[in-house]
């Protein structure tokens, strides 16, 4: 990744200029790790007595649409850090508006996975 | 929960392909599924790593994403009073979204706790092993796929994935849209602060139009992801 703005899709580095440490890559490991087992945990055993408040019953139902919207649109309307591209020129923003209708109506991972990459490649081919 | 074994490779060649592209060892590549063992955080873990995000940041982003296991972890804890806490601690771990989805159900109309126990803890060991599978097919494929097939690109396919069908409800709508605006207003913002902030303005609208519309009290609702 060249510029410290971008986060658009992990694979571009390819191993490039950007050394990580190991040490960060580990410790990053263990505490997201145990984040996440804390979560999971965390009513199971530890509030196992106690009643969720309402307005955080409430807060966490939303979690996931927030949170995958934050993930997934900035990686398909940014062709490049800081350039937002709303038009029909950006071909990743025409592949996630075809996937995502497949999503949308068949529920179906692998087959969104195929579609939206198959018509990524495809305008590609022959749109850019 | 074949189906869903099925629907969480992709995910996680993506994620064993992901680790390797930002510079980790096989080894702790591997090592990042067997412990984390969510794709939402490890993706999103290996992405804000290669933007240059500070540590304190990147486990913030995790830990917001990880929230939504507060949710599945309140769901079934009525129904593992009886259970005895080595148990307990292994059906934490193995708790994903695919877990969750395709056995709370079970849990719920089934008077066989014993049986419903055995189920989740089957099918999650089948889970586990199914991400680890797919993560060495990442790491070994993240070294030979050449980048002009854009691989990249299935991260956002398969969030978009899970996204698009919690898209039919109104109030997922109505966060959908504010989370996408602020993500997209809030790009700027330094160290990759935008996705928490994105993120948290969605969930504030959501429970606002919850409030409007006079609904939202029952937590229980379609597993995410």
């Amino acid at each position: 990744m060249s510029s410290p703005t971008g986060c658009r899709g992990a694979a571009r580095p390819r191993r490039a200029n950007l050394e990580i440490s190991q040490l960060l890559i580990w410790a990053l490991i263990f505490v997201v790790g145990a984040i996440n087992f804390a979560a999971r945990l965390s009513f199971i055993a530890l509030f196992a007595r106690r009643e969720m408040p309402p307005l955080l019953a409430r807060a966490l139902r939303h979690v996931p649409a927030a949170m995958l919207t934050a993930i997934v649109v900035p990686a398909i309307v940014f062709a490049a850090p800081g350039v937002l591209r709303l038009d029909i020129g950006n071909i990743k923003l025409i592949a996630a508006l075809i996937a995502g209708i497949v999503a949308w109506r068949w529920r179906n991972t692998m087959l969104t996975i195929a579609v939206g990459m198959v018509s990524l490649w495809l305008l590609q081919r022959f749109v850019s | 929960m074949l189906p869903m074994t099925v629907g969480l490779i992709p995910f996680g060649i993506v994620c064993g392909v992901g680790a390797i592209s930002v510079g980790a060892s096989p080894v702790s590549a591997l090592a990042m599924s067997m412990i984390i063992f969510s794709g939402a955080a490890q993706i999103i873990a290996t992405q804000l790593l290669a933007a240059g995000a500070p540590f304190a940041v990147v486990v913030l982003s995790c830990f917001v994403v990880s929230l939504r296991f507060l949710m599945y972890s309140a769901a079934l804890a009525p129904y593992l009073k009886p259970v005895n806490h080595r148990w307990r601690n292994l059906i934490a771990f193995l708790l994903t979204d695919q877990a969750f989805a395709s056995s709370i159900r079970r849990f719920r109309e089934s008077p066989d706790l014993r049986g419903s126990v055995s189920y989740f803890v089957g099918g999650g060991v089948v889970l586990w092993a199914a991400w680890q599978i797919a993560t060495i097919a990442g790491i070994v494929a993240g070294a030979v796929i050449p980048a002009s097939w854009q691989l990249e690109f299935v991260v956002p396919l398969c969030f978009l994935a899970l996204l698009a069908p919690l898209l039919h409800e109104r109030a997922a709508l109505i966060v959908f849209v504010t989370s996408a605006v602020a993500a997209i207003a809030l790009d700027a913002m330094p160290m990759r602060l935008s996705m928490i902030c994105a993120g948290m303005a969605g969930i504030a609208a959501g429970v606002i139009a919850d409030r409007m519309s006079g609904r939202g009290a029952t937590a229980e609702s379609e597993p995410g992801n």
